[in-house]
C-alpha cells in the first residue's frame, strides 16, 4: 500500500490501549486522518463532533458495547461505514452483525493489510451511497 | 430527412457528452473502486475453494474408513460454515446488498445444523493420564485419534503396541485451567496483526514461554507419574516418545509436523516436555495456519501419546493389500535394519515380502535387499546412521514365522476395521513384533505412483491410462455421449456418461449412471462432490475420450487407477469391495450423515431454473454454488463501470484496429513498466489471460493483408440501418475498449462499431478458480444478418469448446474449471475471434454463410474471399 495522503477521516475504537495505538500509527504511516476512541461513549460524542467517514469498531468493550455503539453512530449519520472487529467467533454474530449493516467485519487476530483494504472499501462504498443520493435526491 | 439528421445530432451529442455525465472523479478513485470489487471476487473465491475442500474431506469420512469423534465434525462445521458466510459475504458487499436474503438461507441452515450438534456433545475424560489397556476406539474425543487407535488395536484385536498411556484432554483443560492461560492467550493474541511475521513469531515464542513457565496442576502430575510408575516401576531407564494427537483436527496430513514430537524423553523430564508439546499448539505456523482454515481455538484441545521407545532391531510397514492395483489383495510387507525411517524414506531398498490373506498366510515371495545402513536410537534419544554387520545386510530381517504373524495382524486389523490398512510395525531387541500405527490404506491414483503402477489388466484394450480421479470407484455400462442438457432426458439406466466438460447438472442421471468420463474439469470441483456423494466412479481424463469412445462401445472404468478399459473387465468388477466399513453405523457416524445433508448435497443445479435463489437455497453447498454464479455476473459488469471512466487509464500501444485502454487492478503490468505518453508497450503486459487474448488478436493471419472484400448489399444495409433505426445508431458507438487486468484476471470490454463484446476471466494454477466467460451482442445490420452472425459466433465457439446460449442478436458463451494452458488457448482463440468478427455483418448475406464463416475459422482460414450465394 502506497502512503499518500488519503484525506479522509477514520475513526478507531478499541478499549485496549496497545492495540488501538499501535493500529492508529499503522493508519497514519499510510497517510490516513485517524481519530481514536476508547470507548463506545467516546465514539458517539466524537461522530458527533467530528464526523469520520469510516469507523472500525470493536465489538467487545466494556460500557457500551460495539453492537449498541453502531446503532448510535447510524443514528446520527446513515452513510458512515462501519468495519466491526471481532472476537467472538460464531456465525451467529457474524450473520446478525452483517444484517445490522456493518460495511464488514473482520475476526482478530486482524490481518492489518486486509484491515486498510476494507477501510479503502468502506470508503468507496461511502462515496458510491453518497453520489446514489445525491442523483436520487436530484 | 429529419430524421437522418436527428439521428446525427443525437449521434454527436451522444459521443461529445458522454464524458462529462457520470464521471465518479479522480484516478484513485477509480482504482479503488475496481479494485474494490475485485478483492471480493478474490476472497469469495478463495473462500469457494475452501469450502469444496471441507466438503470433499466430510465425503471422505463418510466413507466411514477413517476415525472421528465429535470434535472433528464441530469443526468442520465451523469451517463450512464460516466459509459459506464469506461467501455470502463477500457478494452482498461487492453487490451493495443485493443477496441479502442469502443471510435468512445460511441463518435457516446454520440452525437446522446447530440443532443436531445439540442432541450429542463429546464425552469428556474420565481422568487425564490414561493407559492404553483403558482407551478404545470411540474415546477419539478426549484421548485424541492416535491413541484412540492405538487402544482399540490392543485391547479389541489383542495385537502388541508399545506400552505407554495417554495424556488426555483433561489434562489440557486442566493445566490451561489451573493457571488461568486461555483467555490470556486469546487476549494477547488478538494484540497482534496475523499477517506480520515478526510480531506473530514474539507472540508464539511468549507463549511458549508462558506456557514453560506455569507450574503444572499437582494432581496431573501425579497422575502422569503414577501411570508411569504403574507401567514401569521403578526403572527410570525407559525412554518415552511423545507425540500430539490433536483433537478436532481434519486429519493428520493438514496439521503433519504443525506440533511438537519428542523423542528420548526420561521420566524426570516427562511434565517439562508436556508443556513444550501442548505449547506448539501456538506455534507462529500454527496459529496463521488456523485463523486461514477458520478453525477456532476454543475448539481446540491437545492429548498427547507417551510411548515407551521401541529400540527396533527391525521395522517397516505393511499394506493389507495393493495400494494401486485393487485385484491385487494380497499382504505387503516391507522391511530394513534398524528404525523405520528408512523404509518409508527409500534410504534403503527394504525386503519385500508378499503373503495371501487367506487362513493359510503363504508366503508368496521374499525379495530380499541388500542394506548397508541402519537408522538407530543414540543414547541422547536421538537418531543416527550405522553401517550394518556385513553378515546382516544381505540377510531377510523377518523369519517365515515373523512375516507369518505379522502378515496375520494385518489380516485381523483389515477384518476389524473393515477397510485396508497402511500399518507402520517394529521388532524390539527381544524379537518381538510390535504395532505402532494403523490407519486406513488410501487406493491412492497413480499420478502418486506414477513409477510404481502396475501394468494394465492383460487380454483386454486400454482407451485411457491416466485419468485424474474425481470419485474412486469400478463402474461398466455402454457409453452415451452427452453435448447438451437434453442428451441427459432418456438417460439409459447404468450407461457411462462422456462428455467434454464436468458440469453439475449430470446430477440428474447420477443416480442410474454407471461412470462419468470428461475431458476436463476439477477434481475437487461441485461434480466431482456430486459424483462423491452418489458413488459414482468419475475420471477427469485430458485426452479426446469423445473420440476414443463412441457411443455405444462397453466400457469399463476403473476410478482407483484412471483407467479405461473397452468391454466388461471382470476381475476388476469382482475386487469393488461390498463391505460397510467400520466407522458406519457409529453414533458420531450417523451424527455426520444427518450434519452432512445440511451442508453437501446441491440442489442449485441449473442457474436458469426457477428455484436457483437465496431461498432455494437448502444446502451450505447451494449457497456456495449461488455465490459462485452471481460472483461472474457481478464481475462481468465491471466493465459498465469502466465506460464511465474516460479521464483516466492507460492506453495500449499495439498495432491493433482499435483503441485499448488497461486499468492495472494490481500485477497486471510487470514491475516497474515504463510508461510513455500514458501509453504501454504489449511486452509490460503480465497479466496471464491478457496476454493470451492479445496473442490472438496480434496473430498476423487474422489480420492479414488485404481488406475483407465487402458484399456491397452488406453494406447498404449497415448503412440503412445506421441511418434509418432511431434509438439504435450509435449506442456504442465511438466508444473504446477497455482491459481492466491483473496477474490472473481479465475484464475485457470492447465495443467496436455497433456491436459489444465483454470478456471476463480468471486464469491461474487453481482449476477451480478458472473461467472465461464471453458476450457478444449487436451489429449494425438487420435483424436477419445481425442473427446469422450471432450463429456463426456461437457455432464457432460451441466446437471451440465453449457453453454457449443465443438469445436474439446476443451469444452468451462460457466455460470454467480448465487448466490454465487451456483457458489460455481458449484466450487465444477469443483473440481472433474478436478482430475476424469486425465488420462481418456485410458477409452474412445468405443462410450459408453461417456455416461457411464458422468452418472457415475453425479451419484457420481466416482471409474470407467469396461468401457462398443463395441457393
Amino acid at each position: 500500500m502506497d502512503k499518500k495522503q488519503r484525506e479522509f477521516k477514520v475513526l478507531l475504537v478499541d478499549d485496549e490501549d496497545v492495540f488501538r495505538e499501535a493500529t492508529a500509527r499503522q493508519l497514519s504511516v499510510r497517510g490516513f486522518i485517524v481519530l481514536t476512541a476508547a470507548s463506545g461513549e467516546a465514539a458517539v460524542e466524537l461522530v458527533r463532533n467530528d464526523p469520520p467517514e469510516v469507523v472500525v469498531l470493536d465489538q467487545q468493550m466494556p460500557g457500551m458495547h460495539g453492537s449498541d455503539t453502531f446503532i448510535e453512530i447510524k443514528k446520527l449519520d446513515p452513510l458512515i461505514e462501519v468495519i466491526m472487529l471481532t472476537g467472538n467467533t460464531s456465525v451467529d454474530n457474524a450473520i446478525e452483525l452483517m444484517q445490522m449493516g456493518t460495511f464488514d467485519y473482520l475476526m482478530k487476530p486482524i490481518n492489518i493489510d486486509e484491515l486498510l483494504y476494507k477501510i479503502e472499501d468502506a470508503y468507496t462504498r461511502k462515496k458510491l451511497n453518497e453520489k446514489q443520493q445525491r442523483e436520487a435526491g436530484q | 430527412m429529419s430524421t437522418i439528421l436527428g439521428n446525427l445530432r443525437q449521434l454527436f451529442r451522444d459521443i461529445c457528452g458522454r464524458n462529462r455525465a457520470d464521471q465518479p472523479g479522480n484516478p484513485t478513485e477509480m482504482n479503488a473502486l475496481f479494485r474494490f470489487r475485485y478483492t471480493l471476487f478474490k476472497e469469495l473465491l478463495v473462500a469457494n475453494s475452501e469450502l469444496l475442500t471441507v466438503l470433499s474431506d466430510m465425503d471422505e469420512k463418510l466413507k466411514g474408513e477413517t476415525v472421528f469423534g465429535l470434535s472433528y465434525i464441530t469443526n468442520q462445521v465451523n469451517k463450512s460454515l464460516r466459509h459459506a458466510f464469506q461467501m455470502v459475504k463477500s457478494l452482498n458487499v461487492m453487490s451493495g446488498g443485493k443477496h441479502r436474503e442469502l443471510y435468512a438461507a445460511l441463518e435457516r441452515i446454520n440452525d437446522r445444523i446447530k440443532a443436531i450438534m445439540a442432541e450429542r456433545r463429546a464425552e469428556h475424560a474420565p481422568r487425564a493420564a490414561v493407559p492404553y489397556e483403558q482407551i478404545l476406539l470411540a474415546d477419539a474425543d478426549w484421548a485424541g485419534g492416535k491413541n484412540a487407535n492405538l487402544g482399540e488395536i490392543k485391547n479389541r484385536l489383542d495385537i502388541p503396541v508399545p506400552e505407554g498411556f495417554a495424556i488426555t484432554t483433561k489434562g489440557f483443560h486442566d493445566f490451561f485451567a489451573y493457571n488461568d492461560l486461555k483467555e490470556e492467550i486469546i487476549k494477547q493474541k488478538n494484540l497482534i496483526y496475523i499477517n506480520e511475521f515478526d510480531l506473530l513469531s514474539n507472540l508464539s515464542a511468549e507463549t511458549l514461554e508462558l506456557v514453560r513457565s506455569k507450574p503444572m496442576p499437582p494432581e496431573l502430575e501425579r497422575e502422569i507419574l503414577a501411570a508411569c510408575e504403574q507401567l514401569w516401576g521403578d526403572d527410570q531407564s525407559v525412554l518415552l516418545a511423545m507425540r500430539s494427537s490433536a483433537v478436532g483436527e481434519d486429519g493428520d496430513i493438514s496439521y503433519a509436523g504443525q506440533y511438537l514430537t519428542l523423542l528420548g524423553v526420561t521420566r524426570a523430564e516427562i511434565c517439562e516436555a508436556y508443556k513444550s508439546i501442548i505449547a506448539s499448539l501456538y506455534s507462529a505456523r500454527s496459529i496463521s495456519y488456523r485463523s486461514s482454515k477458520g478453525v477456532y481455538d476454543e475448539d481446540l484441545a491437545m492429548a498427547v501419546a507417551c510411548l515407551k521407545m521401541v529400540d527396533s532391531r527391525a521395522s517397516g510397514v505393511l499394506y493389507t493389500r495393493h495400494p494401486y492395483d485393487i485385484t491385487d489383495e494380497h499382504i505387503l510387507i516391507n522391511a530394513v535394519w534398524g528404525l523405520g525411517p528408512y523404509a518409508v524414506d527409500g534410504v534403503v531398498t527394504p525386503d519385500a515380502y508378499t503373503v495371501t490373506k487367506d487362513a493359510d498366510l503363504v508366503l508368496l515371495d521374499k525379495t530380499v535387499a541388500t542394506k548397508p545402513v541402519q537408522l538407530v536410537l543414540n543414547r541422547q534419544g536421538g537418531v543416527e546412521e550405522r553401517p550394518v554387520d556385513a553378515a546382516l545386510q544381505g540377510a531377510p530381517c523377518l523369519t517365515d514365522d515373523q512375516i507369518r504373524t505379522l502378515a496375520g495382524y494385518g489380516a485381523a486389523l483389515e477384518a476389524h476395521y473393515k477397510c485396508p490398512q497402511d500399518v507402520e510395525w517394529a521388532l524390539d531387541q527381544d524379537d518381538r513384533l510390535l504395532l505402532l500405527q494403523s490407519r486406513p490404506l488410501k487406493i491412492q491414483s497413480p499420478k502418486n505412483f506414477c513409477l510404481l503402477k502396475t501394468a494394465p489388466l492383460e487380454g483386454y484394450r486400454l482407451i485411457v491410462d491416466s485419468g485424474e480421479i474425481a470419485s474412486q470407484g469400478v463402474g461398466r455400462g455402454s457409453a452415451v455421449h452427452v453435448r447438451s442438457m437434453e442428451d441427459l432426458a432418456d438417460f439409459p439406466e447404468g450407461g457411462v456418461l462422456i462428455a467434454r466438460h464436468s458440469s453439475p447438472e449430470y446430477v440428474i442421471v447420477m443416480r442410474h449412471c454407471g461412470a462419468i468420463i470428461v475431458e476436463a474439469g476439477s477434481v475437487s470441483g461441485h461434480m466431482a462432490a456430486l459424483a462423491r456423494e452418489f458413488n459414482v466412479p468419475t475420471l477427469i481424463c485430458a485426452q479426446p475420450v469423445m473420440e476414443l469412445i463412441p457411443p455405444g462401445m462397453e466400457v469399463t472404468v476403473d476410478a482407483y487407477t484412471g483407467r479405461v478399459y473397452e468391454g466388461t473387465v471382470t476381475e476388476l468388477l469382482a475386487a469393488v469391495k461390498k463391505e460397510e466399513a467400520h466407522m458406519k453405523g457409529t453414533p458420531v457416524y450417523e451424527q455426520l450423515q444427518r450434519i452432512a445433508k445440511n451442508v453437501i448435497p446441491l440442489n442449485l443445479v441449473n442457474p436458469d431454473a426457477p428455484e436457483f435463489t437465496p431461498a432455494g437455497c437448502a444446502t451450505l453447498h447451494d449457497l456456495a454454488r449461488y455465490c459462485h454464479e452471481y460472483s461472474y455476473k457481478e464481475m462481468f459488469q465491471i466493465s459498465d463501470l469502466a465506460s464511465k471512466f474516460h479521464g483516466w487509464s492507460l492506453k495500449l500501444d499495439a498495432p491493433l484496429p482499435m483503441d485499448i485502454h488497461l486499468i492495472d487492478l494490481g500485477n497486471g503490468l510487470r514491475e516497474g513498466a515504463m510508461v510513455k505518453w500514458n501509453a504501454v508497450q504489449v511486452d509490460e503486459i503480465v497479466s496471464a489471460p491478457f496476454l493470451a487474448l492479445l496473442r490472438g488478436m496480434l496473430n498476423r493471419e487474422v489480420h492479414g493483408l488485404e481488406p475483407r472484400p465487402v458484399n456491397f448489399a452488406g453494406l447498404l444495409s449497415v448503412f440503412r440501418e445506421q441511418t434509418m433505426a432511431p434509438g439504435h445508431v450509435g449506442e456504442r458507438f465511438g466508444d473504446r475498449s477497455y482491459a481492466i487486468i491483473a496477474d490472473k484476471y481479465l475484464n475485457f470490454s470492447s465495443r467496436v462499431g455497433y456491436h459489444y463484446s465483454v470478456i471476463d476471466a480468471y486464469c491461474g494454477d487453481t482449476v477451480n478458480k478458472n473461467y472465461i466467460t464471453f458476450t457478444f451482442k449487436g451489429g449494425a445490420a438487420d435483424d436477419i444478418r445481425k442473427n446469422r452472425r450471432v450463429r456463426a459466433i456461437s457455432r464457432i465457439l460451441d466446437r471451440e469448446g465453449f457453453k454457449v446460449d443465443v438469445k436474439a442478436d446476443k451469444v452468451d458463451a462460457r466455460l470454467q474449471k480448465y487448466p490454465k494452458s487451456y483457458i489460455e488457448s481458449r484466450m487465444d482463440i477469443l483473440g481472433r475471434l474478436l478482430i475476424f468478427t469486425r465488420q462481418l455483418d456485410m458477409l452474412m448475406t445468405t443462410e450459408q454463410s453461417v456455416e461457411w464463416v464458422a468452418e472457415n475459422f475453425v479451419a484457420g482460414n481466416y482471409k474470407l474471399t467469396a461468401p457462398p450465394v443463395e441457393a
